[in-house]
């Protein structure tokens, strides 16, 4: 009976053969698949890295200054135009009033006289065109001063705004040179940062936070003349990788284009931050 | 003076680490087709252990089982009629019995033949169990070269899928301007994954193939043992008469 069952095995060994190894590579893989499940309970989330784009906000403090400056003028003007244009309205009417007045005045008086003359015409008539004449003569007078005043008044105006705008003037000029060399300044920032930073391999002992800097000197055609490690991060090896990262990012050509004024206010010598904040660990 | 700060271009925010399962389901095509080879190959050669096994354990305890019917002191003819009696109910007579079988059936036809000389009797009976010999040598043999195929193959095959795989990784790291181990290490662990199952279809392979050699040598020898035993027993009753 033992040997019909071996004989059997012999020539029918197949189909059991491949149900145990398919077993056994199911097995496998569901072990493996619960080891992972077990060893990380928490969702498993790989995130794409992001890039943050390190965006300009910080303002020149010079030019913040400035166009405050300006603003507060331009309150000024204004409510001293509205003061200006608002006496010169009040004049205008009392002016109006006045000559209203009077020319009831003098209507009455005609009127008076008219009758007077009617009245006693051949006795009154020299003596009233003589009266009649002074008061036309005063009312003349009056009339050209108040005009007189008026023209003083809006010559002073124009002159006014004419000072202001020269002023404004040159402040908007003074301002977008502060601006463009400000800018300036920050392009060729710009320039020394990504170059350096690309170039800059930081060694494996590099933890966030660590800091070293380096004082750079530079000719106006860009080229370094020495880096000098004015505060190092206490890691030889980062500090290396710091300078090294400077001598061969340098020269830095596009520094070239710069006013020579700008360069040396702001490039001659130059502190560079080294400080990881990307890292992991 | 001005102060520059080194604004970080990237920021990596890896919640988690990673795991194999999602390492070979993000892999790139070649490794996984590597791969999907390799399951195959693993899957078809522990089919071939599990049978050879089967196969082997029969034969050597059939080996046993039979030399102790043969020693036990039982007539031959006897012998003979069991294997005839199995033969008729379906049951394949194999191992050491089928070369029995063979040698005292050519050995008792060539007798009843009065012209045929005793050398030649012998000579018929020896060259009858040669035959089964090799056939049941050639049973006991097979699928070996498969195993041994496998188990030099496979880890050449998960090579191929590593090369492939960090060649495509390096390809896609020269796009990069910063590499850091972040983003290396994913395609280097895909890469891997496909030697490690090469090496997990070739040790199993290399191990199986060497023992069952060796047991198939094994069985082989008892059975050369027995065919001389047992021509020297027929030498002996045709000399005897």
């Amino acid at each position: 009976m033992k040997d019909t069952f071996n004989n059997v095995v012999i020539y029918n060994g197949y189909p059991l053969s491949v149900v145990v190894a398919v077993t056994f590579h199911s097995v496998i893989l569901a072990l493996l698949l619960y080891l992972q499940s077990s060893k990380s309970p928490e969702a498993l989330e790989l995130v794409q890295p992001t890039v943050v784009k390190a965006l300009l906000i910080q303002e020149n403090p010079q030019v913040a200054n400035e166009r405050k400056r300006l603003e507060r003028q331009q309150q000024q003007q204004r409510t001293r135009e509205r003061e200006v244009a608002q006496q010169a309205a009040e004049a205008e009417r009392q002016r109006q009033e006045q000559a209203d007045s009077r020319a009831e005045e003098q209507r009455k008086a005609r009127e008076l006289a008219s009758l007077r003359q009617r009245q006693e015409q051949e006795r009154l008539d020299a003596d009233q065109l003589v009266r009649e004449r002074e008061e036309q003569n005063e009312l003349e007078q009056e009339r050209r001063r108040q005009l007189e005043l008026a023209e003083a008044q809006r010559q002073q105006e124009s002159r006014d705004r004419e000072r202001q705008r020269q002023e404004e003037a040159a402040n908007a000029a003074a301002a977008e040179l502060a601006s463009s060399e400000f800018e300036m300044v920050q392009s060729g920032m710009a320039i020394i940062q990504q170059a350096v930073q690309s170039v800059w391999s930081r060694p494996p002992s590099a933890r966030n936070g660590m800091r070293a800097i380096l004082q750079i000197r530079m000719l106006p055609t860009g080229e370094l003349i020495d880096a000098v490690i004015t505060e190092s991060s206490g890691d030889p090896a980062f500090d290396r990788s710091a300078e090294n990262a400077v001598y061969s990012a340098a020269p830095f050509r596009e520094l070239q284009a710069l006013p020579s004024n700008v360069f040396n206010e702001n490039f001659r010598s130059l502190s560079l931050i080294f400080q990881p904040e990307d890292l992991l660990n | 003076m001005g102060y520059l700060k080194q604004v970080p271009k990237w920021r990596t925010i890896v919640i988690a680490g990673i795991t194999p399962t999602q390492l070979i389901l993000d892999a790139s095509l070649p490794v996984q087709l590597v791969l999907l080879t390799l399951l195959g190959l693993s899957i078809v050669s522990w089919v071939m252990i599990f049978q050879r096994a089967l196969v082997l354990s029969a034969a050597s305890k059939g080996v046993l089982s039979f030399e102790h019917r043969f020693w036990s002191g039982m007539d031959l003819s006897q012998l003979y009629k069991e294997g005839s009696q199995m033969q008729k109910e379906d049951i394949p007579v194999v191992g050491m019995e089928s070369i029995f079988r063979a040698g005292f059936k050519e050995f008792m036809r060539l007798r009843q033949q009065p012209t045929v000389d005793k050398e030649a009797v012998m000579e018929g009976a020896q060259r009858a169990m040669r035959v089964a010999y090799s056939r049941e040598e050639e049973k006991l043999e097979k699928h070996l070269p498969f195993l041994a195929t496998v188990a030099s193959v496979s880890v050449y095959i998960g090579l191929f899928g590593t090369v492939i795989g960090i060649m495509n990784s390096f390809i896609g790291l020269a796009s990069q301007a910063q590499v850091t181990m972040q983003v290396i290490a994913p395609d280097i662990a895909e890469a891997l994954i496909a030697t490690a199952m090469g090496l997990f279809v070739a040790i199993p392979a290399v191990v199986v193939y060497n023992r069952y050699t060796a047991s198939v040598d094994n069985i082989t020898g008892s059975y050369i043992t027995f065919t001389d035993e047992f021509s020297s027993i027929l030498h002996r009753q045709i000399h005897s008469e």
